[in-house]
């Protein structure tokens, strides 16, 4: 059509008005393909974070509900607080594999604890020991539900790596580890011990322990790890031992074993689930509670400490998408004002056309196709600048993030015997003695971003252009309209 | 109706001269008690009042009058920029009440202007084509076709590629002139088209128009106030004011 003929000789003949116009879109493109890409980028950040951490679910003792039934402030009270406290029903191991079988529950695992003494090796000599506090600690399942223990050595075992959360947070570091110690670490009598306890009894890798229960019956574990305690102790003023100097890390089914073996020994087990969806919780809780569970307990999820990790990230896209509505809304605005000016300053123009018999409607289309050609060249100009803008904006934006993305990897496999964590010990080379930590579901596999990179892809090409056109249209609504209201001979008149 | 500001005291009514004799079997152009009021008047106050009065095929026409007459307004009547508010105008058996004055004025008349009303920013002969276009009618070779326009109103074939600002204010009412006959347009219709020219220019365009109504047949109407249009015209028309 000859409107489009028109168009483009308009647009070609009439530089400086076109380049003007094109460099406000270029500007407001530029702006959008960046913030459009932080927003992507940023997006891409939060789903890795979420997706690296799985949704947990575990048992909590609601002691605050329990506890306002009673006047803790008198003897009475507390007694009955007490006795209650004891009466409380507690799962099992057939209980947890049960509640596993619950809806919305994908898979589970759990650490088992217990207490024995030492055989051929003394307790380090610390002042306190609260791993099983008394009255009030977490009381955890099977047996017993509360109670101290007056034996040696705290053992807990885990059921898989994923249980290892102490190993997975940082609180313990692996200092020395045997080369095949993972691939036994599940499967039999092997122990990792702390580093103090090592010290004070001069144990080292690969040598055996015995422990022996109230009956005097005896178990011997094999050393294939040391570790230390990251933590400060709780008193450190009055003990030279961290907390987890007497504590002995094993694997849950030792422990499980022993305990059916053993009417006298008092195991705990703590379970953790993987489900699908945090929402689900209040719903897993209710089928929990129908499988069994005593309501005295509550289900907790990780959603807070998983949300964490990016809140400083989606403030980062927050901070994008307010930019882009700003650069939007002010982009619009002058885009519609210039629009307003070049329609007056184009009356003339329009008069003739008028006058010579060009429709209204072609005229509109005339005027919308220039305005359309310009925008799409300087959207695609803009596009490309910004894509080339983003990267280094994005990366200085979120370099922090990025830092701790891929930090947090590294550090994480360090704990569990990687090569920073044990200097010139087994093990050294990257890979070689850590758990395939991708093949866990509660392990945090953080996706590393050094930089980010193919932020302005087709989806951000594409947004932009729906965005950026809608805009070029929205904002010269207003002008087009006033083309419908001109009148050629008004015009030619006021020209004469 | 288009909403125009220009106050009128209700003395300055108009009106036209008695009709003369004339053969209507060659009207084209039939203005019948026609009055123009703009939107913001009150009753009583016209733009123009009662006009009537035919113009026919192959004839030359003047309509002159003082300023404030309604030359122009009855121009932008008779050329389909506005319609008339009371009276009608019949064009070639039709009624512009009824017909669409975009496709009226793109294809039946070409209108020239005192101030030539091309667009700067094109060619002479681009200016020409954009009304071939406008017209809708299938025109071949509309290059050569507006070259040889150009020559029809004394115009050389290498100012079809020149911008229409680089040409004098002859050249520019020539090319106006040319692009009015682009689509072969059965009435012209020229307010003041040598108001801007030199005699001997002036002389050279009227010429034209002369051409065109008696050698080619077309209605040639043309509001004026120059004493050497209405020596060449066949009728002379008086738009006065009214007391």
């Amino acid at each position: 059509m000859f409107i489009f003929k028109n168009a483009w000789i308009s647009i070609t003949r009439n530089k400086g008005r076109n380049i003007l116009i094109g460099a406000i879109i270029l500007v407001i493109a530029c702006a959008c393909t960046i913030t459009l890409a932080i927003n992507n980028t940023a997006t891409d950040l939060i789903n890795s974070y979420s997706s690296a951490y799985a949704k947990e679910l575990t048992l909590a003792f609601d002691r605050e509900s329990m506890m306002k039934d009673f006047d803790m402030r008198g003897e009475e009270g507390r007694e009955q607080a007490k006795e209650k406290f004891e009466n409380i029903a507690t799962y099992t191991i057939d209980d947890v594999k049960s509640f596993a079988e619950a809806e919305h529950i994908e898979s589970y695992y759990y650490t088992y604890s217990f207490s024995l003494n030492g055989n051929n090796i003394d307790k380090a000599e610390i002042e306190t020991d609260s791993n099983f506090g008394g009255f009030g600690g977490r009381p955890g399942g099977s047996k017993g539900p509360m109670g101290g223990s007056t034996m040696d050595f705290t053992l807990t075992g885990y059921s898989s790596v994923e249980s290892m959360s102490e190993f997975i947070n940082g609180t313990y570091t692996m200092t020395e580890i045997t080369d095949n110690a993972w691939d036994v670490a599940f499967n039999g009598n092997y122990v990792f011990i702390n580093e103090e306890l090592a010290s004070y009894n001069e144990l080292a890798l690969n040598d055996k322990i015995k422990l022996e229960d109230e009956d005097g019956k005896t178990y011997e574990f094999e050393i294939i790890g040391i570790f230390e305690d990251n933590e400060e102790s709780e008193d450190s003023m009055m003990s030279m031992f961290s907390n987890s100097a007497n504590t002995i890390v094993t694997n849950a089914d030792a422990l499980v074993n022993i305990d059916t073996e053993n009417d006298n020994i008092t195991g705990s087990i703590n379970p953790t689930f993987i489900i699908d969806d945090y929402a689900n919780a209040e719903a897993i809780q209710v089928e929990l509670y129908e499988k069994g569970l005593d309501e005295t307990y509550i289900v907790e999820t990780n959603q807070e400490i998983a949300e964490a990790g990016v809140s400083s990230v989606k403030n980062v896209k927050s901070f994008a998408t307010t930019f882009l509505i700003i650069t939007l809304l002010i982009g619009g605005i002058v885009l519609f004002i210039l629009n307003m000016i070049n329609i007056r300053e184009r009356k003339y123009e329009i008069g003739v056309f008028r006058t010579i018999g060009i429709s209204k409607l072609k005229l509109t289309m005339q005027f919308m196709a220039e305005l359309l050609v310009v925008a799409f060249i300087a959207l695609i100009v803009g596009a490309g600048i910004g894509a080339t803008m983003s990267k280094p904006v994005s990366n200085s934006l979120l370099s922090s993030e990025i830092e701790s993305s891929m930090n947090s990897q590294d550090e994480m496999q360090n704990n569990f015997g990687g090569p920073g964590g044990m200097p010139g010990g087994p093990g050294g080379d990257r890979g070689g003695n850590r758990p395939d930590f991708n093949k866990m579901s509660g392990v945090p596999t953080i996706q590393a971003y050094d930089s980010i990179d193919a932020v302005v892809n087709v989806t951000v090409i594409l947004e932009l252009l729906v965005i950026g056109l809608s805009l070029v249209i929205v904002s010269s609504f207003a002008s087009m309209i006033s083309i419908q209201r001109f009148s050629p001979l008004t015009i030619l008149k006021e020209r004469s | 109706m288009a909403k125009n500001n220009n106050k009128r005291t209700k003395k300055e009514v108009v009106t036209i001269e008695p009709k003369k004799e004339i053969n209507k079997d060659n009207i084209l152009l039939s203005i019948q008690n026609a009055s123009y009021q703009y939107s913001d008047a009150e009753a009583d106050e016209y733009a123009l009042r009662d006009v009537s009065y035919d113009f026919e095929r192959g004839k030359i026409y003047a309509i002159r009058g003082r300023s404030g007459t309604g030359k122009t307004t009855l121009l932008s009547l008779i050329s389909g920029l506005e319609r008339c508010t009371e009276g009608t105008i019949i064009f070639d058996g039709k009624n512009l009440k009824n017909i669409n004055l975009d496709t009226y004025r793109n294809n039946q008349i070409g209108i020239v202007f005192q101030s030539y009303n091309l667009l700067p920013y094109m060619t002479a002969s681009e200016n020409i084509i954009l009304s071939m276009d406008a017209s809708g009618q299938k025109i071949e070779n509309k290059k050569e076709k507006a070259i040889e326009l150009m020559k029809n109103v004394g115009l050389k074939s290498n100012y079809a590629d020149r911008r229409v600002l680089r040409l004098s204010g002859g050249e520019q009412q020539r090319v106006a002139i040319a692009r009015s006959l682009s689509y072969n347009p059965k009435m012209i219709v020229a307010d003041e088209p040598t108001g801007n020219l030199d005699k001997q220019t002036e002389a050279e365009i009227l010429s034209i128009f002369k051409k065109l109504a008696h050698e080619e047949g077309k209605c040639v109407i043309i509001v004026t106030h120059s004493p050497n249009v209405c020596e060449i015209v066949d009728e002379i028309y008086d738009l006065k004011k009214v007391k």
